[in-house]
């Protein structure tokens, strides 16, 4: 999709500018919550791993990773991984049925069904932080 | 940019799709059961507890190495953006591959402990 040479971060500011279009900024979201599950996903086997000390440890760290600030963060959480997962599917979708012309629309419905999720998100995880256990 | 596509590119971009396919759905059913059922404060006896069912077990010994290919894939197409050189190339992907599989290694190992119970 790229071909100059800039710096780390100019490059996205580039591509955005040289084609400021939907595509591109679905592009752009999907590389950014991606980045963001793998560093997540390097924590959760972080967390995961405490249950080789036992039961005991494990707990301890769950309820560190389950207290109102987390759940807040959750809510963040559910955010990237709805869009990465409804945008991944527009592209398998544009890439194995041929209607990449349609891909604008796709993204449209995706943002739909992410909004209707994230409203079911709230709905159950803004309990959880103003009444805690 | 003289790169010559080579078999792994297409591969790369398969695999993404059909791992981001079992992830979409395998990733709706771990939301269901850990974040959004009434059960939602999650403890050691309970994951042991679901770990006893042995579908459970066969969902995440695919769930593991499919998200961790797809994972590492990632970002090895972010860094291919920025077109390394072919010594850089052959150095992360070693790297990815080896992290992506000692850290499948590892989280069957977890699953092990998990089954295992207290």
């Amino acid at each position: 999709m790229y071909e100059s040479k800039s710096g780390f971060f100019k490059k996205y500011v580039d591509e955005v500018g040289l084609n400021p279009n939907v595509g591109t900024w679905a592009w752009l979201l999907h590389r950014i919550t991606g980045v963001i599950l793998v560093l997540y996903l390097f924590m959760h086997f972080l967390v995961l791993g405490s249950s080789l000390a036992g039961g005991e440890t494990f707990n301890k760290w769950l309820s560190v990773v389950q207290n109102p600030v987390f759940h807040f963060l959750e809510i963040g959480l559910a955010a990237v991984v709805a869009f990465h997962l409804l945008n991944g599917l527009r592209i398998t979708i544009t890439d194995f049925f041929f209607v990449t012309k349609a891909h604008k629309a796709i993204f449209w419905v995706a943002m739909i069904i992410f909004l209707i999720l994230m409203i079911i998100t709230l709905i159950v995880f803004l309990p959880r932080i103003f009444s805690p256990h | 940019m003289n790169q010559k596509p080579g078999k792994g590119s297409a591969y790369g971009w398969l695999f993404q799709r059909i791992t981001g396919i079992f992830l979409a759905f395998f990733l709706i059913l771990h939301f269901q059961v850990l974040h959004f059922t009434k059960d939602w404060k999650i403890d050691f006896s309970l994951v042991t507890h679901r770990l006893e069912s042995t579908w459970w077990v066969i969902f995440y010994l695919i769930f593991v190495p499919a998200g961790l290919f797809h994972a590492f894939n990632g970002a090895w197409q972010v860094i291919h953006d920025y077109r390394p050189k072919s010594g850089t190339r052959k150095t992360v992907k070693s790297l990815f591959w080896i992290l992506g599989i000692a850290l499948s290694a590892y989280g069957y190992y977890l699953i092990v402990t998990f089954t295992k119970g207290a």
